[in-house]
């Protein structure tokens, strides 16, 4: 949370503070509308699962344990909820690799900044090798450089263990970097 | 840091001093790694994917409105009160009570009046003690004036401005004609492109707190200075010196007041009154030299001096009483 102590506004929340909620809820939702919409690629689908999953948290908050911190909660359950919600109309009997092929994350173009201090990644087709990698590694690839998440909380928000999650985001960048030194010895 | 061992990209990662030098915010950083890199060629691939993982990518933000999720806010208010109707929930009797400090956080900014001076072509914007005031720019950057400041700038170019007091802006970006904006107070310019940061020129000196984007310093002196998203920079022309400079700084203790509160975490109470003064234009006298060193934590509110002193009075056990301009301390 940007201004206020996530901590304070834990607290305020969890004894039914509607003020708390609604800070809560406007510093969240264009995060989680994002990456809802990342997994979705439906809007009305996007609001609607926002909606619920909001409802959901304050409906249930006198069970939330104190958290240090709202943002990986928040990703990881609203997570859960919409691969719940997919899974659903898609009608498909759930089994254990379902989320693995639901979340197939898409870059454009537009979204990527051009002026990078990186020189490896000031290429323009940088979406297209982004789109490219396997899902796993675009899903921790938004979530750290798009949300802004640390590694650890990615690691609870993908359900893996850290180590492994540390290493999906090397292995990304690494194949990147592989990438774009192959279209340059193309392009030379 | 010389004698650490680096084999793994790990090993990069977790290393401060790299992290600085990758984001050159440190110069003394950037030096070493220079030099490092120089001495260890064959370790050249291994520090550049280190350096790719750790600046990755940057994203536009392309996200609902503004408007948007105020409506989508209040559809879901609604819903929650609707159903409140059909099931009260019972606060417990010391509801008030365990929400303490919390709650008078969460007080809203009340926005006041302003005076417009139209000189010539200059525009200014002015507040009183205990106001603070939100204003939009021409070209569409917010503007948050915090209490007893002041800023103005030329009508034909709201993209440079002048500042006296504290204010946290929020700059649009001009993607088209990547114009820049500025900040210009007594010891420094701050030069940006689409970024959100705050200026405070109280007591004799500039400190540049930058939330996200990237801005760039030039002091009296003529130095310039990289800032990057959590650094805090204090400078003085007069003294020509850095009178602080930190690192990492959480954001809410520089920009909490845009929200209508101040938040202290263990600070000594006669710094706090420090900020008190400055918000409300008042004086602060201690009667005990104990109740000085007090440490206070939690959040006061800027717009309304009576709950402010209430909230103090309630968390450190003080008595504090208002005699024309100045506020009177002492030990309950």
């Amino acid at each position: 949370m940007k201004n206020l102590s996530d901590e304070y506004v834990w607290k305020a929340l969890k004894e039914g503070d509607l003020k708390a909620f609604s800070i809560l809820y406007k510093t969240y939702y264009p995060r989680l509308y994002n990456y809802g919409l990342k997994i979705s690629r439906k809007v009305p689908l996007t609001e609607d699962s926002l909606q619920d999953f909001f409802l959901y948290v304050y409906e249930h908050r006198e069970n939330l344990s104190d958290l240090d911190t709202i943002a990986p909660y928040l990703f990881s359950s609203y997570r859960r909820h919409l691969i719940r919600v997919l899974k659903k109309k898609s009608k498909i009997v759930s089994f254990d690799e379902m989320d693995v092929k639901i979340i197939d994350i898409q870059f454009s173009p537009e979204e990527i900044m051009t002026h990078q201090e990186s020189e490896t990644f000031k290429n323009k087709n940088i979406s297209t090798l982004l789109n490219k990698l396997p899902k796993r590694q675009k899903e921790a690839i938004y979530l750290k450089y798009y949300s802004g998440l640390n590694t650890n909380d990615i690691a609870n928000i993908m359900e893996l263990n850290y180590q492994s999650a540390a290493n999906t985001i090397h292995k990304a960048i690494k194949n990147l970097r592989e990438e774009v030194s192959i279209l340059q010895l193309i392009n030379s | 840091m010389a004698k650490k061992k680096y084999n793994t990209i790990e090993d990069f990662l977790v290393d401060e001093s790299f992290n600085n030098w990758v984001k050159a915010t440190r110069l003394a950083d950037v030096d070493f790694w220079e030099e490092w890199i120089a001495y260890n060629p064959h370790k050249k691939d291994l520090v550049y994917e280190a350096k790719d993982i750790i600046i990755g990518f940057e994203f536009k933000h392309i996200g609902p409105s503004k408007e948007k999720i105020d409506t989508a806010w209040s559809l879901l208010e609604n819903k929650i009160n609707a159903k409140n109707l059909e099931k009260p929930i019972k606060k417990s009797p010391n509801y008030f009570k365990r929400l303490g400090i919390a709650a008078s956080i969460l007080l809203l900014v009340s926005i006041g009046g302003y005076t417009l001076n139209k000189s010539p072509k200059k525009i200014t914007h002015k507040t009183a003690y205990g106001e603070v005031l939100n204003l939009k720019l021409m070209d569409g950057s917010l503007v948050t004036l915090n209490s007893n400041s002041t800023i103005y700038y030329y009508e034909n170019n709201n993209r440079k401005v002048w500042l006296k007091g504290e204010a946290f802006f929020e700059v649009d970006k001009k993607i088209t004609t990547n114009a820049k904006f500025w900040v210009l107070t007594d010891d420094l310019t701050v030069e940006v492109y689409g970024t959100s940061f705050n200026v405070d020129t109280k007591h004799q000196k500039t400190g540049v707190f930058l939330e996200e984007g990237k801005v760039w310093l030039e002091l009296k002196n003529g130095s310039t200075q990289k800032m990057v998203p959590g650094n805090f920079i204090s400078y003085s022309s007069v003294d020509d010196a850095i009178i602080e400079q930190k690192e990492k700084v959480a954001s809410r203790f520089k920009t909490s007041w845009k929200d209508g509160a101040i938040i202290f975490e263990n600070l000594p109470l006669i710094e706090a009154m420090q900020k008190i003064e400055d918000t409300y234009g008042l004086t602060a006298i201690f009667k005990d030299e104990a109740s000085k060193t007090t440490l206070i934590t939690g959040g006061v509110p800027i717009t309304n001096l009576s709950i402010c002193l209430k909230a103090i009075e309630k968390s450190v056990n003080v008595k504090i009483s208002r005699l024309n301009d100045q506020l009177i301390i002492q030990k309950k």
